[in-house]
């Protein structure tokens, strides 16, 4: 088993070619133009590498760790890099429940019947949003190999909790299984929160540990390196440490791990351009979502497969706030006073027990949508265009209007650490004064005192009649009328990335032509073709990326697969 | 550079677009800038400002990479006099490496505005017998958080007719910052709806300039009851009764008690009972009230949303 090196010196590769290429130097000048300066090195051949592997792996997450485990036992030297402090990526945070089935060894113990093409036949339903639109070629792949994911999860140290759990997803019997939380608060990041996931990403990397796997922590990566700009085979990775350049040379394969696009603003508006910034992402400020991987596959001709799923008006690529008052109160995730991440997450939020304890308005004022909906009919009002003429797109954000009567039903402490008053939480003695309270830096124009107040009159004269004449809020309970008055963001907030890039059953990077990128892999949030939400195709599709991007022959031709 | 007879210039600026727009008695910050075409440096040196009272206060300039020259924030705090005001900013004359610089001088205009005003109305009953008495709460804030102690607040009807009076309180409400209120009774109207009325305060009385304010608030108003009707909130599986949901005919309303009942005072008539607690489900039910009545309602239990399951079809 080889290990992975620290070049001597600065080993440049790829000098054979160099002369070779030299009477296209020019055409490739225009080519490359727009890249930096070690792509362009690269493709004249004259990158010096600082570190070499046969597979290297871009992110230390769900996808990433199983791809380098994997990697790592079919006798690849691997290295990791993630641009975070610490691994994990949004499965530290999740709450580890794998959708793993086909007929494992604890489904048996359970008595639960199961096959993979039960598990095929699932996730290729027509009437459900989370399989209507799968690539079934994946979907093959991923059936078949379920039963081998569970078993190198075992095998690799995670734990389960012998109980099955319901979901409402495309599966007919009983697939998901939760990991056992890993046993040091300090490094779950939201502790006590049942974010069992840390117990997946957790034991994973121990097992790589254990095994050789390298693992760079802060190495952001920039750019994938490939023969030519859309030809030929992959290289390797350029990263930056800190400000320093770190080039890392793959000898076999580089897999794409990096966790999808919900965080880059500017990718996201490729599938919906109403996702404009004042949208924030999930388990932000922990992971940062930002299309690294996707952007770099696509500079060197990756294609983007299956985004339907990403636009279809059905799934899970954003959800309403559960925690209000903050700017991350994304469903189930909370960072307590105690976490890691509290000094820049900044409050828990106030956790919303009944929507009727509160009136929604857009960055007008206005109320816009039944508060009580969590459907996309909602998210389509939130982001409804507004009046707004210097943002066409978007909507601007949202704001919970209660007041001190419903802090009384909900037991709110409407004060730090709940509440993040520097821009997301709001109080007043009265509804116009709470209106000139709110500075937001996505709040562009202030909201008018008089249109605020004249919103939570006309509120409260439905709640008097009980009957909602506006938005049909199924009998409007209570009025806003008891002072002090409260403002709490809660803007829909980016989950699940959806699509991505395209691969094929090998998790090999296809291009915009149809044909394979020699030597790129692609695998979890990142790689188009699922809907499926949830850690199981992250680690199925990490598994077989990196046991053939291990197993692959390079020959010296730029041609081999 | 040209000799001017009584010294070089140097130019005043300020950082905001005049005439400043500020509210009675508020300070605003502003920067000013001193500068000339051959760059001196003139840190250090006063900036004199006289207020429209006559009263000078002197700020030093700093080095302000912002700006071509040197600068300083000054407070300037509006007086408490509607109307148009200037403030007067003066660089004494100077001499710096042999140039002799003029007194430069900028005039600050300031429009005073009134300080806001801002009501809250709370407390309303609802629904209202018609023509019953009631009573509501209502509380005036001022924007200066100047005391509106024993200052009034008048209600009026959908005719405009004064409806209620009341004096605020000598202290703000306990958990606000500045809110003064005060019990205003009222009279409903003698006919059956959802009834408006208009809070209104006059802020003509206060020493600091306040525009007034007003707001609406509404209830609805019924006909006297005639009958009692008992509902009771059960789990469909195990009939166990089930507290705390809230129960609205239309306008009227209840919310179940530890025996998971609730009783309701309304007139004869049709109405469709609607329940609402979280974790639960129950249809509409129409209900017809023609005697007391006693009505069942089993309610489905609903598990608490799973934060983790994304989407349903």
């Amino acid at each position: 088993m080889s290990k992975p090196t620290r070049t001597s010196g600065k080993a440049e590769v790829n000098r054979r070619n160099f002369l070779a290429r030299g009477a296209a130097a020019g055409v490739g000048a225009v080519a490359i133009a727009g890249t930096g300066t070690q792509e362009a090195a690269a493709q004249n051949g004259s990158v010096k590498w600082d570190y070499v592997a046969d597979v290297v792996v871009i992110g230390a997450g769900v996808a990433g760790l199983p791809a380098a485990i994997t990697a790592r036992d079919n006798g690849a030297s691997v290295i990791v890099v993630d641009e975070n402090f610490d691994i994990g990526g949004r499965g530290i945070l999740s709450g580890g429940r794998v959708q793993v089935g086909g007929g494992h060894a604890l489904q048996q113990k359970l008595g639960i019947h199961d096959t993979p093409d039960m598990l095929f036949n699932d996730w290729v339903r027509f009437d459900h949003s989370e399989s209507r639109y799968s690539d079934r070629d994946l979907i093959r792949v991923f059936a078949d190999e379920n039963v081998a994911t569970y078993d190198f999860l075992i095998e690799n140290g995670v734990e389960f909790i012998e109980k099955p759990i319901r979901s409402p997803d495309a599966s007919t019997v009983d697939r998901i299984f939760v990991t056992k939380e890993w046993h040091i608060p300090s490094q779950v990041y939201a502790p006590r929160r049942g974010r069992n996931g840390s117990g997946l990403v957790r034991r994973m990397e121990e097992s790589a540990r254990k095994k050789g796997v390298q693992i760079f922590l802060k190495h952001k990566m920039t750019s994938i390196v490939r023969e030519k700009h859309n030809a030929g085979r992959v290289l390797g990775i350029i990263t930056i440490a800190g400000s320093n350049p770190v080039n890392i040379q793959a000898r076999k394969g580089v897999i794409i791990a990096s966790g999808g696009h919900t965080g880059n603003v500017n990718f996201r508006r490729i599938f919906d351009p109403r996702l404009t910034e004042e949208y924030q992402q999930a388990c932000s400020p922990y992971v940062h979502q930002g299309a690294d991987g996707e952007l770099a596959a696509m500079d060197i001709g990756a294609s983007l497969w299956s985004t339907a799923n990403q636009t279809a008006d059905e799934a899970a690529q954003i959800t309403k706030t559960r925690h209000i008052g903050c700017r991350w109160g994304y469903s189930s995730l909370v960072y307590e006073p105690d976490s890691p991440m509290f000094q820049q997450a900044r409050a828990t939020g106030l956790t919303v027990r009944d929507w009727q304890n509160m009136i929604f308005v857009n960055q007008n004022g206005k109320r816009f949508w039944d508060e009580t909906d969590g459907s996309h009919g909602f998210f389509h009002a939130a982001m409804a265009y507004n009046g707004d003429k210097t943002k066409l797109n978007g909507g601007g954000p949202i704001w919970a209007i209660f007041d001190a009567d419903a802090v009384t039903r909900e037991k709110w402490k409407p004060e730090p650490p709940h509440v993040d008053r520097d821009g997301y939480f709001f109080s007043a003695d009265t509804i116009p004064e709470l209106a000139a309270s709110i500075k937001n830096p996505y709040q562009k124009a202030a909201i008018s005192g008089a249109t605020l107040q004249e919103t939570v009159n006309r509120y409260n004269g439905f709640v008097a009649s009980g009957a909602d004449a506006d938005f049909k809020k199924p009998t409007p309970l209570y009025k806003i009328e008891r002072p002090p008055f409260y403002a709490a963001w809660t803007t829909p907030i980016l989950h699940d990335t959806l699509t991505g890039i395209r691969t094929n059953t090998d998790s090999q990077v296809i291009d915009i032509r149809g044909e394979i990128i020699p030597g790129l892999y692609c695998a979890g949030e990142s790689q188009g073709g699922f809907a499926q939400h949830g850690l199981t195709r992250c680690i199925v599709f990490g598994r077989v990326a990196g046991r053939h991007a291990a197993r692959r022959q390079v020959a010296e031709t730029s041609g081999s697969r | 550079m040209a000799k001017e007879p009584d010294g070089a210039l140097v130019h005043l600026t300020v950082s905001e677009p005049l005439p400043l727009e500020v509210p009675a008695g508020n300070s605003v910050a502003v920067t000013v800038s001193a500068s000339c075409p051959n760059r001196r440096d003139r840190a250090g040196m006063a900036i004199i400002v006289t207020a429209p009272d006559g009263q000078a206060t002197t700020y030093a300039l700093a080095a302000d990479a912002d700006s071509v020259g040197e600068a300083a924030v000054i407070a300037l705090e509006a007086p408490p006099r509607i109307g148009e005001h200037v403030f007067r900013l003066t660089l004494p004359a100077h001499e710096i490496a042999g140039t002799r610089y003029r007194e430069a001088v900028l005039d600050v205009p300031v429009r005073v505005t009134p300080q806001a005003t801002s009501l809250a109305v709370w407390d309303v009953p609802s629904p209202v017998v018609a023509d019953t008495r009631f009573v509501i709460k209502a509380g005036a804030k001022s924007a200066a958080n100047a005391t509106l102690a024993r200052c009034a607040i008048e209600v009026c009807d959908e005719a405009g007719e004064v409806a209620g009076r009341g004096v605020l309180s000598d202290a703000p409400l306990p958990g606000t910052g500045a809110l003064y209120w005060t019990d205003i009774p009222l009279q409903a109207p003698p006919t059956e709806g959802v009834a408006t009325w208009t809070a209104r305060f006059e802020a003509s009385e206060l020493d600091l300039p306040h525009d007034g304010a007003q707001t609406s608030f509404s209830a609805a108003v019924v006909r006297p009851p005639e009958h009692v009707l008992s509902v009771k909130v059960i789990e469909q599986a195990t009939a166990a009764p089930i507290p705390d949901v809230e129960l609205r005919l239309g306008a009227y309303r209840g919310t179940t008690g530890a025996s998971g009942l609730a009783e309701i005072a309304l007139p004869k008539g049709r109405y469709e009972l609607r329940v609402w607690k979280v974790g639960f489900e129950a249809p509409p039910r129409p209900v017809e009230v023609g005697a007391d009545a006693f009505v069942e309602i089993e309610a489905l239990v609903v598990p608490e949303e799973d934060p983790d399951a994304r989407w349903r079809m």
